[in-house]
């Protein structure tokens, strides 16, 4: 299926979400479309899927125009898409949400739909060790990102758009990942790939597209472009800042005591935790994903009660368990996925950002004072549309996590808990993220920083200590000479020797 | 009294009896709810079918014809919740008290001629040599079809949720309206559906209450079984199949309440009509206590918070 968009533009009030954009998708490669946050990409791929309509502009499959009112619409022409946040129901096991998705389920599903044949066959080509019968909620992301690939292919879909697949998955499961798109594509089936991120387009893409502002900036084979010619592309004449941490003073006195922490949280429970992070240390939290690593963050940030033992602040106990939390502003918290963990979703960007002085504020609150103080965040902190009155829902990924990013640290915390803070933010954006917590460091405060990266924790954390199974596996100082000890402690290989 | 003579007394017939109008309702509650609708009008389509069922018993002498009428008057009352809920995204709580309310009133408008009216009711379905067996022939001999029609509705519900392609659509539409839209069904047209089907239920359990349980029509005469029913499906974890021992709780605590009037207990009789209630209460506090109640679709969750 030989697919074309034809000089599609697309208005979101004042914005130009799509400008006049002509592409072309051949079947049987993987074109990766390359852009910032708001670049207008998943606009895009949002009108080839059905779910917007363009203002102008055709899509065109094999020389034919088509319509595409609604996603059942692309559907039925094989077009399939997953989604960043996962289109899977959470309740239901893999089988069963399989099934839902799946236009040939008999009437007859049988008990956890067990009875529909075939419906594994996908699944299993594409991820043989996923139990069937688990309910998705209990499943690891990299698992719930192969089952959603497995429900959209078996859809016969002839046309895959991934949005951001590989923003959510460790190093290990976006190789996973990538060796998939691969095989997909030897079938014949065209790949688009949504990224912002460089390794994806080295590790499978045939065919780069660049957007900016709305407008395809260029396209090329992958083989002929390099890194910093595709990087010029992507941000324009902007250069990108190089951030790094300064040296911290290794005498000095902990900033932040993790003294002896055991708790249990939705997600896994950690146990016998202690660490000790110096006045403007920036502590990496290394793991694969599911090891404890939000139950700790839960934990530092007093949103999980401790079970054992205390977070102490410059000697002082923040949280102890039966112990009333006593943070008041001392910690800046920075959870993962923050729409649902860090803003009210339909209260305005204004009242989420002044959530943290709740306490502070007064009785008859001033809306011009907050809508004002809220637009200055928001410049400062560069989320768009800085809209004081908009819902926090109507953000971005990447917007949201500027926006929970301006609220927690534009007071003077004592300890930054940072949970994948660079997660769905662009090359920039990203650059900026870290320029702030390091800028917080240096300030005196103690950075607490959970990724799943590891290039990045080697080249900016000072430490770097590892979570295996809810336990500090290891701690080492961050430098490239660090990476296979790290790598060893992340595979439990030397597990508690 | 030994626990034998209760059995065989005919106490557990009289609880199952009694339960029947529940199970119903219930039954229909809990699928409703499985799709992310809470419908509180319950209580008055269980009064119009309970009312409309009467009058057609008493005006054509068919109590089958009374059970048809009563479903139907019972699904049309819910149709005006599906409208509202569905229709205009009104909330959910507003409008199902106001379908009770609209129930209770058209029931004892359209119902104030039938007081008093006597009917020809359903018989025992086993021939009456049954009852003389030993041990449960007094509970077989008691057995009406709405009675058997309740007993079967549970496993024929369960079935459907749990085992069938549309049960697996209703489930994900509760637990997420748009990711089962993103997978190819129809929140709207399923949640309307699902009003309706409890709605026909919860018709069809007034329609067992007044034709066949107490056989005669009282003004207000379900007596808030329409609510404990809505709490029930807590108790019962939104899972059919759980429905039918609830639903026995509350009838066999209604049974015993009768049972203890009848043998001259020293208590008001006022207070011995709460037992049921108090059993309710108790249970789905028990529930609560117990741990989180964690089966319950997700997109009921976002109802209960607004």
């Amino acid at each position: 299926m030989h697919l074309s968009l034809r000089h599609i533009s697309k208005r979101f009030g004042a914005t130009l979400a799509n400008d006049d954009v002509s592409l072309d998708i051949p079947p049987g490669r993987v074109l990766a479309l390359l852009g910032e946050n708001g670049a207008g990409k998943s606009t895009l791929m949002k009108i080839l899927y059905g779910m917007i309509r363009p203002d102008t502009g055709d899509v065109v499959i094999d020389g034919r125009p088509v319509r595409l009112p609604s996603p059942r619409a692309a559907m039925d022409l094989g077009i399939g898409m997953v989604f960043q946040r996962f289109s899977l129901i959470p309740a239901l096991t893999v089988r069963e949400n399989l099934a839902l998705a799946n236009p040939r389920t008999p009437w007859i599903v049988g008990s956890g739909a067990r009875r529909v044949p075939g419906l594994l066959d996908r699944l299993r080509d594409i991820a043989p060790d996923v139990d069937p019968d688990a309910r998705v909620s209990t499943l690891p992301v990299g698992q719930i990102q192969q089952v959603e690939l497995a429900k959209v292919l078996n859809l016969e879909t002839r046309l895959l758009i991934l949005d951001e697949p590989s923003a959510v998955l460790s190093d290990a499961e976006a190789e996973r990942l990538w060796s998939l798109v691969r095989e997909i594509a030897a079938r014949g089936i065209g790949v688009v790939l949504i990224t912002h991120k460089l390794a994806d387009v080295r590790a499978c893409a045939d065919d780069v597209a660049v957007m900016r502002r709305g407008k395809l900036v260029g396209r090329a084979e992958a083989a002929d472009t390099d890194a910093p010619a595709l990087l010029r592309m992507l941000v324009g004449d902007d250069t990108v800042a190089t951030v790094s941490a300064e040296p911290v003073r290794r005498n000095a006195l902990p900033r932040i005591w993790i003294r002896d922490v055991s708790a249990d949280g939705p997600s896994g429970t950690i146990r016998d935790i202690d660490l000790r992070i110096a006045p403007g240390e920036v502590l990496g939290i290394a793991g694969v994903a599911g090891n404890g690593q939000d139950t700790l963050a839960d934990a530092c940030a007093g949103v999980t009660a401790l079970r054992q033992g205390e977070v102490t602040v410059d000697g002082e106990t923040l949280f102890a368990p039966r112990l009333e939390p006593r943070n008041h502003g001392r910690v800046a918290y920075l959870p993962e996925q923050p729409i649902r963990n860090a803003v009210g979703p339909d209260l305005s960007l204004a009242v989420n950002l002044s959530l943290r002085c709740l306490r502070s504020l007064p009785w008859m609150v001033d809306r011009k004072q907050m809508a004002k103080t809220a637009a200055d965040l928001m410049e400062r902190f560069d989320v768009r549309p800085p809209e004081p009155g908009r819902r926090a829902e109507t953000l971005s990924g990447g917007n949201l996590q500027k926006l929970v990013a301006a609220r927690e640290l534009s007071g003077s915390p004592a300890l930054v808990v940072a949970c994948y803070p660079t997660m769905g933010l662009d090359v920039t954006a990203s650059a900026a993220m870290y320029a702030r917590l390091f800028a917080m460091a240096r300030e005196g405060c103690a950075v607490l920083w959970i990724s799943e990266d590891l290039d990045d924790l080697l080249r900016y954390a000072h430490r770097i200590a590892v979570l295996f199974r809810g336990r500090i596996a290891g701690v080492c100082d961050a430098g490239p000479a660090s990476r296979t000890r790290i790598g060893a402690w992340m595979t439990g290989a030397e597990a508690f020797a | 009294m030994t626990a034998f003579d209760i059995v065989t007394s005919g106490f557990l017939i009289s609880a199952l009896r009694s339960a029947t109008p529940l199970t119903f309702a219930l039954v229909g509650e809990t699928l409703t709810q499985r799709t992310g609708v809470i419908n509180l009008g319950l209580e008055g389509q269980l009064l119009v079918g309970a009312m409309c069922a009467y009058a057609m018993t008493a005006a054509w002498g068919n109590p089958w014809l009374g059970l048809v009428a009563g479903a139907i008057a019972g699904m049309a009352l819910s149709a005006v919740h599906a409208a509202l809920v569905v229709g205009t995204r009104a909330n959910q709580f507003a409008s199902g008290l106001a379908v009770w309310m609209l129930g209770f009133g058209l029931s004892a408008y359209y119902g104030s001629s039938l007081v008093g009216r006597k009917i020809e009711s359903f018989e025992s379905i086993v021939p009456k040599s049954v009852a003389d067996l030993p041990v449960l022939g007094s509970v077989i001999a008691g057995l009406t079809p709405t009675v058997v029609l309740a007993v079967l509705i549970v496993p024929v519900s369960a079935l459907w949720l749990w085992r069938t392609r549309t049960g697996l659509r209703w489930r994900a539409v509760g637990e997420s309206p748009e990711d089962a839209r993103a997978a190819g069904a129809n929140p709207s047209l399923i949640r309307i559906q699902a009003i309706l089907l409890g709605g026909l239920l919860s018709g069809l359990g007034g329609a067992a209450l007044s034709v066949d349980y107490t056989r005669t029509w009282a003004e207000g005469m379900s007596a808030g079984r329409g609510l404990v029913a809505v709490g029930l499906v807590i108790v019962a974890r939104w899972n059919p199949w759980w429905t039918f021992p609830a639903a026995l709780l509350f009838g066999g605590a209604e049974a015993l309440s009768l049972r203890l009037q009848t043998a001259d207990a020293n208590v008001s009789a006022h207070l011995l009509h709460c037992l049921p209630y108090v059993a309710s209460l108790a249970i789905l506090t028990l529930t609560y206590v117990r741990g989180r109640v964690s089966s319950a679709p997700a997109g009921l969750r976002a109802v209960m918070d607004r």
